[in-house]
């Protein structure tokens, strides 16, 4: 057997492992990407779906309609004070829980660790029922505690000021368990040693979190950081079992409107506004990598 | 069933864009979808083969009780029912149409038949079913762009629920005009309600409460030649009108759903507008006793007299493996003596008028109330855009009655945001 014989061989093999992947890769990934890719830029309907060939070309010009959109408008500007305001909370949450409950502070330690994590396995639509009982206006059970404290509670989910601050500590609690326990885990791979050789130095728990906890959990924070964005820029299930968007549309995100765009069979201007959404992601993704990389 | 959530077919069109067969791109000169068809005519005898039917939630999981008559009737028949559930309904529809794995006989929500016949899925009624046999707002609902495509099968519509013992108490009688049910709230209200009507004020579908106040003031959504007539008086007259109740503190500025039942069980709602499922809701709330407790009336009238008429349609699928058997069945279906034993079966109202003299309907006094109702009942336009504009109008009656705009901009705005989506029909 000649020596390229065997290595054509070899790279069969290699191509006949790797194919069951590909295959599942290119039907379920690459066709769905590249069918929404084509979808952007032409005008393609609802009623299209039988002949989705016979669509005419159009091309940025369902771009140009999704930026001039005031209800799109609306619905960027929402997401970003919701990704704004929610991802910090969240990740200064999740680090200060992480570093509570990896302190040795804290008794029943794995109790916690359940409990904050709980939320992110539980359905929304449970989630949903029990947030909607505790901002009842009348008796619920966050106005009951704000009533016994003198401060007359605002109808959350149905007022235009209050709905999405009451979203965003719904997404953080919702949200904050699964950065926690990636932080912890980063946290306890932090060497032990270093910490006693800074105490030696005379650094106390502050000087200390600043100085070691956070450069050396820096590309772990980085980790939730990113996978946090991309899932806050698709904000979506909060708004959509709690208020529909409204009031007057004060909680209406980029996803939900290429959702409700979908839904009304507007599928190139939808497409469109999912490519919108997109660059947007890989905008914060990099901006944060720019703010977060390791010093070399 | 109008309450059906609007569900997507995204994944759907993505998957099968790349999917199905190269025809060519850009569209072709032909315009107009579904005109061409050619109807196929009724036959006489027995129907044979198999009959598959898709139907959506209750109606699903008893229509074979109904099937098993059809079956007793023409041995040769077999009738298989498969379920479906309503949230994903438009996505499997859509998906078997466009794949062409499609049942013969399908049970169509009446606001989602311009979709299916936008993707040239349904067949035309043949000439041998009489529309004059079933209520006019219900045949509407069959015909998109001047063509019928299916035939009613059952029907609900909105009327006035209120507590009898309050309007007893105020000394008020069951509305006849717009000033009489403001009238009407007012004593509830003073009678010890908190409020003395609950009305939609934002959200999916605000608009089908909405719009039979619109109707009832003389206005039309699309006049004869297909163009919208949204911005008139008649608007401005019913959005003013609806929106007076939250603004006068007799209706709750912001209403909570999910509360209105409780709240009129307990006494501090004196009235709500809904459908004919909402009387099992409330005495599975409040318990059968509650029956003696409240009554239903139809909504008051203006210029005229209207109410929102909605239920579900059968339809025949254009690529029907037995186009022939599934015509008989929708016929036995509609036929009225059938619709009666299927009110019997299901509870759901019959689109067939001839069905409402039966006892079993006319000595019901739960239901006797809806036949005017139904009568005079109008649906939304069958254009496959009207989703999207629905969804305007929920959007512009929520900012009135915030105050945010003015019954006239109100006016103007969902004449422009209708005329800028179009008909959806080519």
């Amino acid at each position: 057997m000649t020596v390229s014989a065997r290595r054509r061989r070899t790279g069969l093999a290699a191509w006949g492992f790797a194919l069951p992947f590909t295959l599942l890769f290119a039907v379920f990934l690459l066709v769905p990407v590249a069918s929404s890719l084509y979808m952007a830029f032409t005008d393609m309907r609802g009623a299209d779906l039988r002949t989705p060939w016979a669509v005419n070309f159009v091309g940025f010009a369902n771009f140009a309609e999704a930026l001039a959109d005031p209800k799109f408008q609306q619905a960027a500007g929402n997401t970003l004070y919701f990704v704004g305001v929610a991802m910090p909370l969240t990740l200064a949450l999740a680090l200060l829980l992480a570093v509570l409950l990896n302190s040795g502070l804290v008794w029943f330690r794995s109790v916690f660790r359940v409990g904050f994590y709980a939320p992110v396995v539980t359905s929304i639509v449970a989630v949903a029922v029990v947030w909607r009982f505790l901002l009842q206006p009348d008796f619920g059970l966050v106005n009951s505690a704000l009533g016994a404290v003198g401060v007359d509670g605002p109808r959350w989910l149905t007022d235009e000021t209050w709905a999405m601050p009451a979203l965003i500590v719904m997404a953080t609690w919702r949200n904050v368990g699964y950065s926690m326990v990636i932080l912890l885990a980063g946290l306890q791979g932090i060497p032990r040693d270093v910490y006693e050789a800074s105490s030696i130095d005379g650094a106390g728990p502050v000087r200390q979190f600043w100085s070691v906890t956070v450069p050396l959990l820096r590309p772990t924070i980085l980790f939730c950081a990113v996978i946090t964005g991309i899932g806050y820029l698709q904000f979506f299930e909060e708004p959509f079992v709690m208020t529909q968007g409204g009031p007057l549309g004060a909680t209406n995100s980029v996803a939900y409107e290429i959702f409700n765009q979908f839904g009304f069979g507007n599928y190139g201007l939808s497409a469109a506004m999912s490519y919108v959404l997109f660059v947007a992601i890989v905008i914060l993704s990099y901006l944060q990598f720019r703010l977060l990389r390791t010093e070399k | 069933m109008n309450r059906t959530p609007r569900l997507v077919a995204a994944a759907t069109a993505s998957t099968l864009t790349l999917a199905l067969a190269l025809t060519g791109c850009g569209r072709s000169d032909e315009g107009g979808s579904g005109t061409a068809d050619t109807s196929t005519a009724l036959t006489d005898g027995p129907a044979t083969g198999t009959v598959e039917v898709w139907a959506m939630g209750t109606e699903g999981e008893l229509l074979p009780e109904l099937a098993e008559q059809f079956e007793a009737d023409n041995p040769d028949v077999t009738v298989n029912v498969t379920p479906v559930p309503w949230e994903s309904s438009t996505e499997k529809i859509n998906t078997a149409i466009a794949t062409g794995e499609v049942p013969d006989v399908m049970q169509v929500g009446t606001t989602l038949m311009s979709g299916f016949v936008g993707l040239d899925g349904l067949a035309p009624t043949p000439e041998g079913i009489d529309p004059d046999a079933f209520f006019p707002g219900a045949w509407d609902t069959t015909v998109v762009d001047g063509t019928s495509y299916g035939v009613p099968w059952y029907v609900e519509s909105r009327v006035l629920y209120y507590r009898t013992d309050l309007a007893e108490k105020a000394g008020v009688e069951a509305p006849q005009t717009w000033d009489d049910l403001t009238e009407f709230a007012a004593g509830l209200q003073d009678a010890g309600a908190d409020e003395g009507i609950a009305l939609q004020t934002r959200g999916n579908s605000t608009a089908l409460m909405y719009l039979p106040f619109y109707w009832q003031a003389g206005g039309e959504i699309m006049n004869e030649d297909g163009e919208f007539t949204l911005d008139n008086e008649a608007q401005v007259k019913a959005l003013e009108y609806y929106s007076s109740f939250m603004r006068d503190g007799l209706a709750p500025p912001v209403l909570v759903e999910e509360e209105k039942v409780q709240n009129f069980v307990d006494g501090r709602l004196g009235s709500f507008v809904s459908g004919p499922w909402e009387r099992s809701n409330l005495l599975t709330t409040a318990g059968d006793d509650f029956a003696g407790k409240f009554d239903v009336v139809p909504l008051p009238s203006d210029e005229t007299t209207a109410s929102f008429i909605g239920g579900s349609n059968l339809a025949v699928l254009a690529d029907a493996a037995n186009p022939d058997a599934a015509w008989k069945f929708v016929q036995f279906a509609t036929d009225p003596a059938t619709q009666v034993d299927w009110f019997e079966i299901s509870h759901d109202l019959p689109a067939a008028q001839a069905a409402w003299e039966d006892p079993a309907l006319a000595d019901d006094e739960t239901v006797a109330v809806y036949e005017d109702v139904l009568s005079t009942a109008r649906s939304t336009p069958a254009i496959p855009t009207w989703a999207e504009i629905e969804h305007e109008i929920d959007l512009v009656i929520e900012q009135v009655i915030a105050g945010d705009l003015s019954p006239q901009d109100a006016a103007t705005r969902i004449q422009d945001a209708a005329t800028s989506i179009g008909t959806g029909l080519d």
